[in-house]
């Protein structure tokens, strides 16, 4: 039961100071790479760190969705688990709420799941579980947004931000220009902004390709507390769904315990009718 | 004379050896200086698993579970507190943090990978749901606090004896190693950090860990190889001055040393082999043996020199060759079936390069010995060693071998044939003596006990062996054993009907010896299950169904990591690893314990669809005693057959090869007399000692049944005056020669590695008892049953002499020449 341990600023300092400009991704292309006159009149001409996370976050993503996810996690030595959910957002007024249902295995069937997350920082996410075999919802409480969710590479955070960017989490600078799978793409790289927020997040640093045209993170590659490159996250699969741009395809890959994770997104609909009742308690134990 | 058969062809050779000189020399100084260009290349191996050969079964499966599971072998911090809180108090508990929080940033270490108290999470449930949290997020400022983790934490049984102690005195934090390659540098920084540790009630700081096992080993090298071999290098310089007295007399003997040692360890870094704890000792155990030959070489010349005082350099140097070459090719070949027994019948790395290099340089101190040392006699003009000619001068008092062209008569000398007289004149007390340590010995080996735990290779007060201790005691221990359970199908180990299976395997494992506690997914299920229905004690059972399991696991995943439970259950929950953690790692207590094991799983946990089979430390550590026990036996008879088929073949007589033993049989008999006396056990490192005992004792036999051949053949008149001759001439030599050896494996005294200590006493007494027992027992024997083919030199010379008397009546005066 080993968990991730925090570490405090000196050892992420160190590490920034190590990685910095060298551990910078073969696929950047830096702005500046010119003549120091060029450079400065392209960093102008770029969209700066904060611009990019508003446009962002500004992208629709519709009031809500219902989708089939389909979690498929494998681990160093290629042993694989796969589960297949229904799973479905709103927001609400003061919070986001995702219910996932999950259909296979057979094992977990009706097993579901529930998670309020606020907007608001001071309010405590919550989450419950509803185990089929006990016939009991649980509150599961304490989950830290650098946590692992439901055993996969994706943070709660990851999941929470669902392809958006925290506002506040990040001192964000814009690189230059690069291309991920064919699209122009702003290199943004992303330093949390106070200690307190690296150690929640577990990370120390992100590199993160933004479409230019847009605006969904196309890849993000995320160091650890220690400077050590931690993992990779892969937006694929990019389509438009009800005239909203919907990622289909989503990959990380743990870098350093091999573990892999994909989810795959299908019969996504944005404007399937989505009854307030099914984001509650009861709602889980009800199933679908 | 035997020798004088071979004499055409073999003093052609040594006419040719010292035809040039120094062209001989230069080849030698160029073949020594050519392997020895080698050297730098030597690499140091000093982790456990070296004395296991890589392709065994248990080595072989051990690394796939280690694999499967993802386990490693951690750096373990005990912190101990023994005050009335144990080290749930707010300093203890801050310094838990403090050593955290630092050693997951020293390099090497997996910061991911760190378990402790500061780290742990605690699942407990709470009326609306499941809770999981970690025990304290910043340490405790009160004691009222302090007790309360100290609450959460033992009501959690898993961590009981792993992460807390008995009575709450000690915690232990264990951290992963990026790369197992680097231990001895984590583990040195460790060290560091934890002498840094900012003690503020009192808590001791213990370190230890297989990581700190290589540390420690890896230091004991280089300290011993920085020591040893320079003090056997000077011992030996000293009592080759002793012996001789002059420049010849330590230059040449360290020439041969030197081509030795720079063929074998040469050549050992040229196989690629690593230098391990045990073959470290081999530099120091060659000067001692190599030298050998040329102090027995220079003796005779000596001898011949006052035999011939105006003959030339050349002719000396090919009459001391004749006469010499024999025994010296006796010995060492003696010497090298010693070693070759180890070689043999030793299945692990570190014995058999051991067994194997020492041979090579036997050999090479053989060949130098006939080749450059003969070359060198000629280079040098022939003067009397001063040793000898101030023993001469000591004795100008007439004496009845004065004349016999004796080799001076010091009081060393006359104490010598005094002891001569006494062993030849009392023959039956000397083999009643002898006669007595055997039975001594026979008593000895009842009472020998095979048993080793791996911290035996530390010395007491070490650190790392504090740490063991303290953690033996305080916690569940630090030796392991793994069980792994291997089924048919993914997800199989859902299945209440199996899960129960191994809880009961558990509850038997926890029956046995040392046995203090057994992990496995089946605790954590429990636990599990009694978290969710309301920590209900009642509750912590196993889940009825395959479904509520595999929900737990899904459950759980909700906050842990995607590898949390790897090192119980792999990924489709097909294998599962059980652990049981022993406080106790000794083989006689392995052995228990696996036979145990292995009938239980045999007659009451096999089934067609679940299996279980053992790994881990203990399982390695037990087939690596089982091999070096079975091994030690057949070392020995290796040694005492080749050994005495070479002396057998050699003397051309059975009865001369069984009498060459009989010293060698009484110090085998006393060193094991001695190892059951003192409880000294038979391990690693002593297991050696009485293979390698009987290859080098016996040339002590061998140069005393030699000379005494020599001796009945020509100059004594009687076995009494030839036993009497025995001391001065070749006792001298002999006694040099044991001296040399005596301290090659006695400077090992002086080691840092326990078992090398034992190895170098138990040899160095082993060789005491063999040049004691050459010198008493052996003329003893003899004196009582002569053996024919000694009687039969009296016989020859008696008509030799016939003959020379009747000449001289004749009036030829010349006597027959010696060969």
């Amino acid at each position: 039961m080993k968990t991730l341990t925090r570490r405090p600023m000196i050892g992420l300092l160190a590490a920034t100071l190590l990685t910095g400009g060298l551990a910078q991704a073969a696929w950047v292309t830096p702005a500046h790479s010119a003549t120091p006159e060029t450079a400065a009149a392209d960093a102008q001409a770029l969209p700066s760190g904060d611009e990019i996370a508003a446009r962002i976050n500004a992208r629709d993503d519709g009031n809500s969705v219902a989708r089939s996810m389909t979690m498929e996690l494998v681990d160093k030595r290629g042993k694989k688990r796969t589960r297949k959910t229904r799973s479905f957002r709103k927001y609400f007024e003061t919070e986001k709420r995702i219910a996932i249902f999950f259909e296979k295995p057979r094992n977990v069937r009706d097993t579901a799941f529930l998670t309020f997350d606020y907007v608001e920082d001071g309010e405590e996410d919550a989450q419950w579980l509803y185990l089929p075999a006990l016939r009991r919802v649980r509150r599961i409480s304490g989950s830290d947004r650098g946590d692992y969710f439901m055993g996969t590479d994706f943070t709660y955070d990851d999941i929470r931000q669902d392809t958006k960017v925290s506002r506040s989490d990040y001192k964000r600078t814009t690189l230059g220009m690069s291309e991920v799978d064919g699209r122009a793409c702003y290199v943004m790289e992303g330093i949390p902004a106070s200690e307190e927020i690296a150690e929640e997040l577990g990370y120390s640093r992100t590199l993160s390709c933004v479409d230019a045209e847009i605006w969904m993170v196309l890849k993000s590659e995320i160091w650890d507390l220690q400077g050590q490159k931690l993992k990779t996250i892969h937006t694929r699969d990019i389509r438009q769904v009800q005239g909203i741009w919907t990622a289909h395809l989503l990959e990380a890959e743990n870098h350093k315990t091999g573990h892999k994770t994909t989810f795959v997104m299908s019969d996504v609909d944005y404007l399937a009718e989505l009854n307030d009742e099914l984001f509650t308690r009861s709602a889980l134990k009800r199933g679908l | 004379m035997i020798i004088e058969m071979g004499k055409s062809r073999t003093w052609r050779f040594f006419e040719a050896v010292t035809a040039c000189p120094k062209t001989v020399l230069v080849v030698v100084a160029i073949v020594t200086i050519a392997t020895a260009s080698f050297l730098p290349r030597l690499t140091k191996d000093t982790s456990a698993d070296a004395f296991m050969p890589a392709e065994h079964p248990a080595v072989v499966y051990r690394d796939k579970v280690k694999e499967t599971f993802g386990l490693k072998d951690p750096l373990v911090v005990a912190v101990v507190n023994s005050g009335p809180n144990g080290v749930f108090n707010p300093e203890s508990l801050k310094l838990v943090k403090w050593l955290s929080e630092q050693i997951a940033d020293l390099p090497g270490i997996d910061a991911d990978r760190i378990t402790s108290l500061a780290t742990e999470k605690n699942i407990i449930g709470v009326p609306e749901g499941l809770q999981v949290e970690p025990f304290f997020v910043d340490p405790p400022e009160t004691q009222a606090e302090a007790d309360a983790i100290r609450e959460a934490v033992e009501a959690f049984p898993l961590y009981h004896g792993n992460l807390i102690g008995e009575n709450g005195q000690a915690t232990l934090i264990a951290a992963e190693l990026l790369d197992e390659e680097q231990s001895q540098e984590a583990y040195r920084l460790m060290r560091a950090l934890v002498d840094s540790a900012p003690i503020a009630n009192g808590e001791e700081i213990h370190v230890a860990g297989q990581g700190g096992v290589m540390g420690y080993l890896g230091k004991y090298v280089d300290t011993d190889a920085q020591r040893l071999t320079p003090l056997a290098a000077v011992i030996i310089v000293f009592i080759l001055y002793i012996c001789y007295r002059n420049l010849r007399g330590v230059v040449l003997p360290l020439l041969v040393v030197g081509g030795t040692l720079g063929v074998a360890m040469g050549a050992m870094a040229a196989a690629g082999k690593p230098i391990y704890t045990i073959t470290n000792a081999l530099p120091v155990v060659l000067i001692g043996i190599a030298v050998a030959d040329s102090i027995h070489i220079l003796g005779q010349y000596y001898d011949e020199l006052s035999l011939r005082p105006k003959a030339q350099a050349r002719e000396l140097a090919v009459r001391t060759m004749m006469a010499m070459w024999r025994p010296v090719t006796i010995t060492s070949l003696t010497t090298i079936a010693g070693f070759t027994g180890i070689y043999l019948s030793s299945s692990m790395p570190p014995m058999k390069d051991f067994g194997l290099f020492a041979s090579l340089g036997i050999a090479t101190a053989w060949m130098l010995s006939l080749v450059a040392v003969p070359a060198g006699l000629t280079l040098v003009k022939p003067r009397m060693s001063p040793a000898l000619r101030a023993a001469r001068r000591i004795s100008k008092s007439p004496d009845r071998s004065a004349g016999n062209g004796e080799t001076g008569q010091s009081r060393g000398a006359l104490l010598g044939r005094r002891v001569g007289r006494a062993v030849a004149e009392n023959p039956k007390s000397v083999l009643t003596l002898g006669g007595m340590v055997i039975a001594a010995g026979v008593i000895g080996l009842s009472q020998l006990r095979a048993d080793e735990a791996p911290i035996d290779n530390f010395q007491f007060d070490e650190p790392i062996a504090v740490a063991d201790r303290i953690i033996n005691k305080l916690m569940n221990g630090t030796t392991s054993l793994d069980v792994v359970i291997e089924t048919r199908e993914p997800e199989a180990l859902f299945e209440p009907e199996r899960l129960r299976r191994i809880e009961a395997l558990q509850r038997h494992i926890e029956t046995l010896p040392s046995v203090r506690s057994t992990v496995s997914i089946v605790d954590y299920l429990k636990q599990m299950n009694q978290a969710l229905f309301d920590n209900d004690p009642e509750a912590h059972v196993l889940p009825e169904t395959a479904d509520q399991v595999a929900q737990y696991f899904l459950l759980y995943s909700m906050s842990g990591d995607p590898t949390d439970f790897q090192e119980e259950v792999d990924y489709d929950y097909r294998l599962a690893n059980l652990r049981v953690t022993l406080n106790n790692g000794l083989y006689s207590n392995e052995a228990k314990v696996i036979a145990a094991l292995e009938d239980y799983i045999g007659t009451r946990f096999n089934s067609d669809d679940m299996t279980a089979r053992l790994s881990g430390h203990v399982t390695v550590h037990y087939n690596w005693m089982n091999q070096l026990l079975s091994g030690h036996l057949v070392s020995v008879l290796i040694s005492l057959i080749a050994v005495w088929v070479m002396s057998s073949l050699t003397f051309r007589s059975a009865i001369a090869g069984t009498l060459t033993l009989l010293p060698v049989a009484i110090s085998v008999f006393l060193v094991y007399a001695l190892m059951g006396a003192t409880g000294i056990r038979l391990a690693i490192g002593t297991s050696m000692s009485a293979a390698i005992a009987i290859g080098i004792g016996v040339d002590f036999a061998v140069h005393a049944l030699d000379r005494l051949i020599l001796l009945a053949g020509d100059r004594a008149k009687s076995l009494d005056e030839a036993i009497e001759d025995l001391f001065p001439t070749t006792g001298r030599a002999l006694l040099f020669n044991f001296l040399t050896v005596f301290f090659g494996f006695g400077v090992l005294v002086s080691s840092q590695v326990p078992g090398l200590i034992r190895f170098g006493s138990l040899v160095a007494v082993a060789v005491s008892a063999s040049f004691i027992a050459s010198m008493t027992v052996l003329p003893a024997l003899v004196k009582l049953l002569p053996p024919s083919f000694l009687t039969e030199q009296f016989r020859i010379a008696q008509a030799s002499r016939d003959i020379s008397v009747r000449w001289e009546r004749l009036g030829i005066s010349e006597a027959p020449d010696r060969a």
